[in-house]
């Protein structure tokens, strides 16, 4: 597959500049791709490859790796190809308000420092940034992935907050995708630290090599991990003309104007489907693909992730 | 680490993890400060909210960023040849992942890998590292506990084959003749950074080499 799509463009390039030294016609390829973008790019989808030799319905190289942090109560690292999240959540007590007093909250903030992007300025966050982080904040809670209720700790005096901080170290696309999927790998690998109470009415958390010799009651000694129900897993798709390209990355997005996301939970429930306008009008047809996509793609990740928290517990356990 | 006209560089000493991104020379964004006979060299330090022990919602322009972000500037400048690269930008982008103490000396050690990694021309190598002096002893590359013992800290940049002093701070107090076994300590420990530094490189360059020509 690579060879083909690499000989197409060489190809071409060499039949209009006479066939010139390898260096050369790579360099005539290169100028073709930056001043003729769509060209380029539909010049590939005749032949049914995408700029990087994939298949259409093809995802990029995902990989998982949970606990980068060591800092942070739980964290993950995730890559799509060249796009890089790494999410870390870190735990607070709380006072909880009145109306909610048996819940806990999730804050969720999703960064894009001018390190993932030679288009983000700094002092100018990214138009993208918050958009994604409400979209996953929506998703989190409308997927009912966690119960708030089991952040609590001390019903109306104390509860658990837990900040959800994504970094984007390198945008190529499928941003959304990537965090929600660092999203979930770190609220997996969440470990909950042990709290007590200590003699002024006060909730201390305890570090692990106390946890014998502390006298005060411990609150959550059996509560360690966080139940996740309904993992939600996204896809998003780029709709050009009467293609559907899964997994697009930031060279597609810029050619692409339009997307569509779908995300679905684990028993196959559609949680959100999320097209924000764009050229291409979709007919249902288009979005049942796109959802059977989605389908495929989520239990793909939800492997890709098994794997990577079985790994850990082979780490912890060795 | 990532693609075409970006080059970055991840660098890690203990537990202290610092991404470096460098973007440049590229054209410059804020035309009224185009310089004709130099490069605009610009540096941003932002740390993570999870990097610290306590997750701190830091803002970006808070006092000790933009103090970092114009020691690291300033340390970087003196080594780059930017009147090899007149009306042109350089953007030096620093991200602290985790911190353990020495995060400034990590992030020049870091940049220095990334500038090279961009091909940007350099005088020399510059490396950083701290050192202190707590119970008689003077420490090689403290971490946050160590730094957190109200004894000195000093910071030490050095240009490696020149062994000319780029940086030094130091705060708290220290006599003379300790202080200078302290600095001597710091500069033995940037040498031996430089060193593997130089290694990384190498085995850098080979790969593309390899890559290339094979």
């Amino acid at each position: 597959m690579a060879t083909s799509a690499r000989g197409g463009g060489e190809g071409e390039a060499a039949a209009g500049g006479g066939g010139g030294g390898g260096a050369a016609a790579e360099m005539e390829v290169e100028a073709y791709r930056r001043l003729f973008p769509v060209a380029y790019f539909e010049r590939h989808l005749r032949e049914s490859v995408r700029l990087d030799a994939r298949p259409l319905a093809s995802p990029r190289d995902t990989s998982v790796a949970l606990g980068l942090v060591g800092s942070a109560d739980g964290s993950a690292l995730v890559k799509f190809g060249d796009t890089t999240m790494v999410a870390a959540i870190k735990l607070e007590v709380m006072t909880p308000p009145a109306e909610s007093s048996d819940e806990g909250s999730v804050a969720v903030e999703f960064y894009m420092p001018p390190i993932c992007s030679p288009t983000v300025r700094p002092g100018r966050s990214a138009e993208v940034a918050p958009v994604i982080s409400k979209q996953l904040s929506d998703v989190i809670m409308s997927s009912g992935m966690i119960n708030l209720k089991d952040l609590c700790l001390i019903n109306g005096k104390a509860s658990w907050i837990a900040y959800l901080d994504i970094y984007c170290l390198n945008a190529d696309g499928s941003l959304f995708d990537a965090a929600l999927v660092s999203t979930v790998a770190a609220f997996t690998h969440l470990e909950i630290p042990l709290v007590s109470v200590s003699d002024d009415g006060r909730v201390v958390t305890v570090p692990g090599e106390l946890e014998g010799k502390t006298k005060l009651p411990l609150v959550n000694k059996d509560k360690r991990k966080l139940m996740l129900n309904n993992v939600p897993f996204s896809l998003t798709c780029g709709l050009h003309k009467e293609h559907i390209l899964v997994d697009p990355t930031a060279e597609e997005e810029s050619i692409i104007e339009t997307f569509v996301t779908v995300v679905l939970d684990t028993l196959g429930r559609v949680v959100s489907v999320y097209k924000p306008g764009g050229s291409v009008l979709a007919y249902t047809s288009i979005l049942k693909e796109c959802i059977t996509l989605a389908k495929r793609r989520a239990q793909q990740l939800r492997n890709i992730l098994n794997e990577s928290v079985s790994a850990m517990e082979v780490d912890k356990s060795s | 680490m990532q693609r075409s006209s970006v080059s970055s560089a991840l660098f890690e000493m203990g537990n202290t993890r610092v991404i470096v991104a460098v973007y440049g020379p590229r054209e410059v964004q804020n035309k009224s400060q185009q310089n004709n006979n130099q490069a605009l060299v610009r540096c941003e330090y932002s740390m993570a909210n999870f990097s610290t022990g306590d997750r701190t919602r830091r803002q970006k322009g808070d006092r000790r960023s933009t103090e970092i972000s114009l020691v690291i500037r300033q340390t970087m400048e003196a080594s780059i040849l930017t009147h090899l690269m007149p009306r042109s930008q350089i953007d030096i982008f620093v991200q602290v992942l985790q911190a353990d103490g020495g995060t400034r000396s990590a992030c020049i050690n870091a940049a220095t890998l990334a500038l090279a990694d961009a091909g940007i021309p350099m005088r020399d190598i510059v490396t950083s590292c701290t050192a202190g002096y707590l119970c008689s002893t003077p420490l090689l590359d403290l971490n946050y506990v160590e730094d957190s013992a109200g004894g000195p800290d000093v910071t030490v940049g050095i240009l490696s084959k020149m062994d000319k002093v780029t940086l030094l701070q130091m705060d708290a107090k220290l006599p003379m003749d300790i202080f200078e076994n302290v600095m001597q300590l710091a500069i033995e420990g940037c040498k031996a950074i430089a060193n593997y530094i130089r290694e990384v490189l190498l085995e850098n360059t080979k790969q593309l080499e390899s890559r290339r020509g094979g």
